[in-house]
């Protein structure tokens, strides 16, 4: 059933990798049945696909469906029609292949914060042995939260609950990484400041990251790839690709390259309702 | 905030309170002298000190007695009310198939059943605790089963990302974020519970305040029956407070929040 097999070795990493997929969507589609009987699509005939080691925005206008795109990816939302696949199997919830980072951070208030990067790992009943102890140091310390670890979560500001969070995310090494609107809560200093982070990070680590985002700057900043959903149903509208060189940094927004992707995207989001005003 | 404060706030906090039940003690006092109102009717706080004083250590063994039903009933309760509720909250036909048993229990009026009760079992110690357990263990069920099932949707996604069993869901997010709904439970139950030992030892006793008061009443010690009713409530109040600090003690991240002035 399988058509992406990864038996194949993964070629040496140069600067221009062939392209692994990860995960894919195919004709993916989720439809709500709400109480009275009406349906609401959701996301319609979804198709995406997505690399090793790639960074994709998901943007779109708000209710096209992207936290309900990540769910399915994340096993907590069934399709209610075509096919995911990920990692060369279908997804099961509850392996440590995929992790999610919500919008909120989530801590659990009752457990510090090296307890809650923990977290995954008591989930599965599994004691933290040495390695995972180590990763939890090496963690705390990319996240910039070695001082903290021992603290709980009210103590710390909303940025730091956010990274405790990313952290807690990477604790049993996950190679997908799904974000839903992980900045969207922070002022706009710590989210700049984390969307650094992050690219730093995944300069490290090397993950697959689907990033819901509502900031055009964000997406164009971080993102090898930008889909573009539209509403109503939700569907793939555009996938931009984003050809500015890593590492990125501060600077490249003054880029005229930046700003001519930031424009597409822009046009793509909301070049519809102009023409629908445009009509009335 | 710019309001004068001439004692630090912890001084504050024991001594104006502290300072206006003197008051109420002292106007009380002072109200039963002028208008000289007769012991039966209203004894006045001395003569409800000298009323307690005279039982002497008869007083304390039957507040021991009244304080061991309070104690093991309640633990009772907390040993139905709270795996009851969690099961009751997590468990659809669990819910359905118990809960409107329950209702009806809660909604017996404990003071009617508490005689047919003493038929059933007699009048030793198990009808106390029953009656104890009947009262208090329905707010600690219904408090534990909300704690559970307003669980935020996000904590609970984590969990089963992270692949987490229902068992250990219910384990790691749901039973600890109960804690701060269970002892609010738990505070009203204590607190209840203290009525159901009275209304138990009223019905069937030979020991405890409840009968201590009902005998002295019958023989027109009103004083003496009085000093029992006060220290019920002293010992209600004390109960209730240890409720409180175990509920600090050993789960401060969840009172922390509502502690703020
Ligand atoms: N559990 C649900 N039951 C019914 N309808 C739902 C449910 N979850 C989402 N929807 C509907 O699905 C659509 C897509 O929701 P989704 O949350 O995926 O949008 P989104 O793109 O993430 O929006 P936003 O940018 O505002 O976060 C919306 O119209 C929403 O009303
Ligand atoms: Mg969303």
């Amino acid at each position: 059933m399988n058509t992406h097999n990864s038996t194949t070795p993964r070629p040496p990493t140069g600067p221009h990798p062939r392209p692994q997929p990860i995960f894919e969507l195919a004709h993916a589609g989720v439809t709500f049945t709400s109480r009275k009987g009406k349906d609401v699509i959701a996301v319609e005939d979804m198709n995406l696909t997505v690399n090793s080691e790639e960074i994709v925005s998901l943007v779109g206008p708000s209710g096209c469906g992207k936290s309900t795109v990540l769910r399915v990816l994340a096993g907590l939302q069934p399709l209610t029609s075509g096919d995911v696949w990920i990692g060369g199997g279908t997804r099961k919830p509850g392996f440590a292949e995929v992790a999610i980072v919500f919008q909120k951070p989530t801590l659990l208030p009752w457990l510090t914060v090296r307890q809650n990067i923990f977290y995954p790992v008591r989930a599965l009943r599994r004691r933290p042995d040495r390695t995972l102890n180590e990763r939890c140091d090496e963690l705390l310390d990319i996240v910039g939260l070695s001082e903290m670890a021992d603290r709980m979560p009210h103590e710390l500001s909303g940025g730091m609950q956010q990274r405790a969070s990313i952290a807690r995310s990477l604790i049993l090494d996950p190679k997908i990484l799904l974000m839903d609107e992980p900045f969207g809560a922070l002022d706009a200093l710590t989210r700049e400041d984390l969307q650094l982070d992050l690219l730093d990070l995944h300069a490290r680590t090397r993950k697959t990251i689907l990033l819901v985002t509502h900031s055009i700057n964000e997406a164009v900043l971080l993102s090898d790839r930008v889909a573009v959903m539209s509403a109503r149903p939700g569907r793939l509208q555009n996938l931009i690709e984003i050809d500015i060189p890593r590492p990125r940094g501060p600077d490249c927004i003054a880029d005229p390259d930046f700003q001519k992707y930031a424009a597409h995207i822009r046009t793509d989001i909301f070049g519809p309702r102009y023409r629908k005003e445009a009509h009335a | 905030m710019s309001s004068p404060t001439p004692f630090p706030p912890v001084l504050r906090r024991i001594l104006l309170p502290l300072g206006t039940f003197c008051a109420f003690l002292l106007i009380w006092q002072w109200a039963s002298n002028a208008f000289d109102v007769p012991v039966y009717l209203l004894p006045s706080p001395i003569d409800i000190w000298i009323g307690g004083v005279k039982l002497g250590p008869v007083l304390w063994t039957h507040t021991l007695e009244t304080l061991r039903t309070i104690l093991i009933g309640f633990a009772c309760a907390c040993a139905v009310g709270i795996p009851l509720g969690v099961l009751v909250a997590v468990n659809r036909t669990v819910s359905e198939a118990v809960y409107p048993l329950i209702v009806f229990l809660n909604a017996i009026p404990i003071i009617a059943i508490a005689p047919i009760l003493v038929v059933i079992f007699g009048t030793d110690m198990t009808t106390r605790l029953i009656i104890v357990t009947l009262t208090c263990f329905f707010p600690i069920m219904v408090a534990t089963a909300s704690g559970i099932m307003e669980t935020p949707a996000e904590m609970l996604d984590l969990s089963k990302v992270a692949g987490a069993s229902r068992l250990t869901e219910i384990f790691s997010v749901r039973l600890p974020y109960a804690i701060p709904f269970i002892f609010s439970g738990l505070r009203i139950g204590v607190t209840v519970a203290v009525i159901g030992a009275v209304v138990a030892e009223f019905v069937n006793a030979d020991k405890g305040l409840g009968y201590l008061v009902t005998s002295a009443t019958a023989q027109f010690a009103i004083p003496t029956a009085t000093a029992c009713v006060v220290v019920l409530a002293l010992l209600s109040v004390a109960l209730y407070e240890a409720v409180n600090w175990t509920h600090k003690l050993f789960f401060n991240w969840s009172v922390r929040h509502d502690d703020k002035p």
